[in-house]
């Protein structure tokens, strides 16, 4: 992957490499700003530091440099949102063991940072250029290339670390499922840098000297994204599915013939929106996308058509297709016993793209990953918890999440993360997160409470230090008694059907 | 008219963000108003619409930078 990126850097110095609040940058330019981040790594990296650095992330081309720089200097990169509670950026700078943090902008929180761990803050919009140096680094593709922290049950939340290997077999996935793409090409970047989804929409298009194209920071963002898309005529842009939902009172005034790939993932696609979808984006082959973090990006792809768009999707959802090369799917029942075709049970995942396993954390991933001998091969496969079958053709239909696990905004959302800092503020125990739909087709979080007689505000504005903004409960309700099943448990379709 | 457009606009927005404090000023922008996010962006959109009983295009949400341009483009359709 960096030895296209080098190829790139080289071979089309003076092409776009990205679009960033109005301004481009080429690829010399960008070089130039990785060659930097990478000098001054090399000058303050110890023998002893850890082999991962954190990176503030910012819309602006020194974020995007500082990854690559990071990579380029054969180490791992942590990205940190600094729009995220101080709480969850301390959990994973302290999780990470990161020594050094890379920040474009002054992040005020990181002061206070500072007094938990001795961290090396680098201011990078302020260091001088360097001779351009993106000579590809001596190390092995099992050191980590990333390290992302995803929402965790117990309240902290989880490190997924994701090796060269990983990456490179995404790369390489990616780039032979055939797309018909060069260095004219237009690539829309819509996702936070702490999302995985993010690094398809960046990566790839360095690989091959595209431009990629961001959504200025502070604005709405379905506006900003189709005015990228129709003004500055992309061509491949993956999305989540919800900008769909804000986007579909206005398809009959959208049309984007220059959009050559609308991929979609991070959430369930419905089919009745994809076929409305379609008329709006005439040349494009619309294509849903699966994967969970921990096997890198995405790792099964499916090609829509609307002539056979019924039959492909299962209670409105659209097919998810086949693995990618090198990956291997299975469903498999509770004891672990592989399924046959047209039985319903959870998707499991294994291959080149799979995680080594949870950052540190022995105990989950005895939980999550499995050996199963797969074709006369033993192999290491990971449990999504998502409930899939195999159809007659082969395809991977999705059918939901088999536990309490959500997607609100393509962020994974477990419902019980937010229920444990409820339970830890307001010392009750019967308190359920339900994820609902609002008017507008989306997913929202509605708190109940049983017996909550406290401030709303006051807990509200707890979750808010505790939890990213798309975790934080739309609505937080009182309830005289918890409706309760059969087992005990809190009937949570009970609950739903109450909205 | 548009103080009546900016007195209907208060209705509207002390709705959507469940504050009763709420004063809408032509310069106001998402940044302004802690719960005003891509979500709650649509909802008041479509409330406004309801409330005037318009339809905006998405050209003119596009152009939409304030407070001050939904005034305009309200009361522009409410003039054709």
């Amino acid at each position: 992957m960096l030895k296209k990126i080098q190829n790139a850097c080289h071979k089309y110095k003076d092409n776009n490499a990205f679009f960033i609040n109005g301004t481009y940058y080429t690829y010399l330019t960008f070089a130039q700003h990785i060659s930097n981040v990478r000098h001054i790594i090399e000058q303050n990296h110890q023998a002893d530091s850890s082999k991962l650095i954190g990176v503030i992330t910012y819309n602006d081309i020194h974020t995007y440099a500082s990854i690559l720089g990071v990579l380029f200097s054969g180490y791992g990169f942590v990205p940190i949102n600094p729009e995220n509670p101080i709480d969850r950026n301390e959990s994973i700078i302290t999780q990470s063991g990161i020594g050094i943090i890379l920040t474009s902008t002054n992040y005020p929180d990181l002061n206070k940072l500072n007094n938990i761990a001795p961290l090396k803050i680098i201011n990078t919009a302020q260091i001088e250029d360097s001779k351009i140096d993106v000579n590809i680094p001596d190390i092995g593709e099992d050191e980590i290339a990333y390290l992302l922290f995803t929402s965790g049950s117990t309240g902290i939340p989880k490190g997924v670390p994701i090796s060269r290997r990983n990456l490179h077999s995404f790369i390489d996935a990616f780039f032979a499922l055939g797309y018909k793409v060069d260095e004219t090409d237009k690539f829309l970047q819509m996702f936070d840098l702490t999302f995985d989804l993010s690094l398809m929409s960046y990566l790839t298009p360095l690989c091959i000297g595209a431009c990629v194209y961001t959504i200025p920071s502070g604005e709405i963002k379905y506006t900003s994204i189709y005015s990228l898309l129709e003004d500055q005529n992309i061509t491949v842009a993956l999305m989540v599915p919800s900008i769909l939902s804000y986007l579909r009172p206005y398809f009959e005034d959208i049309r984007l013939p220059n959009l050559k790939y609308s991929l979609f993932c991070g959430e369930a696609l419905f089919n009745d929106i994809t076929s409305e979808w379609f008329p709006c984006v005439p040349n494009a082959l619309i294509q849903n996308v699966y994967g969970p973090t921990e096997a890198t990006i995405f790792c099964l792809t499916y090609d829509w058509n609307k002539d056979i768009a019924t039959e492909k999707s299962f209670n409105g959802i659209v097919c998810i297709g086949k693995p990618m090369n090198n990956m291997y799917s299975i469903i498999v029942d509770e004891h672990l016993k592989e399924l046959s075709a047209g039985e319903k049970g959870e998707m499991c995942l294994s291959g080149g793209q799979l995680t080594p396993g949870y950052w540190s954390n022995p105990e989950k991933n005895k939980k999550t990953f499995f050996k199963y001998n797969f074709n006369g091969v033993e192999r290491t496969f990971y449990k999504t918890g998502d409930l899939c079958f195999i159809d007659q053709d082969g395809d991977f239909m999705f059918c939901g999440r088999i536990d309490h696990q959500v997607k609100i905004q393509g962020f994974r959302v477990e419902l019980s993360e937010i229920e444990h800092h409820v339970r830890v503020f307001t010392e009750l125990s019967q308190v359920a997160a339900i994820a609902t739909t609002d008017v507008i087709g989306n997913t929202q979080i509605i708190l109940f409470i049983e017996k909550f007689t406290g401030n709303i505000d006051k807990l509200s504005n707890y979750l808010k230090e505790k939890l990213p903004s798309y975790m934080i409960p739309a609505e937080i309700k009182h309830i005289a008694v918890m409706p309760l099943n059969a087992n005990g448990k809190i009937d949570r379709n009970a609950l739903k059907k109450s909205l | 008219m548009e103080t009546n457009i900016i007195e209907k606009l208060n209705i509207t927005f002390r709705k959507v963000f469940k504050d009763p404090q709420i004063k809408v000023y032509p310069e106001m922008t998402a940044n302004d108003v802690e719960k005003w996010d891509s979500i709650t962006h649509v909802v008041l959109i479509a409330e406004i619409e309801k409330d005037f009983n318009i339809k905006f295009k998405l050209k003119e949400l596009i152009a939409m930078k304030n407070v001050g341009d939904c005034i305009r483009i309200v009361k522009e359709k409410l003039e054709n």
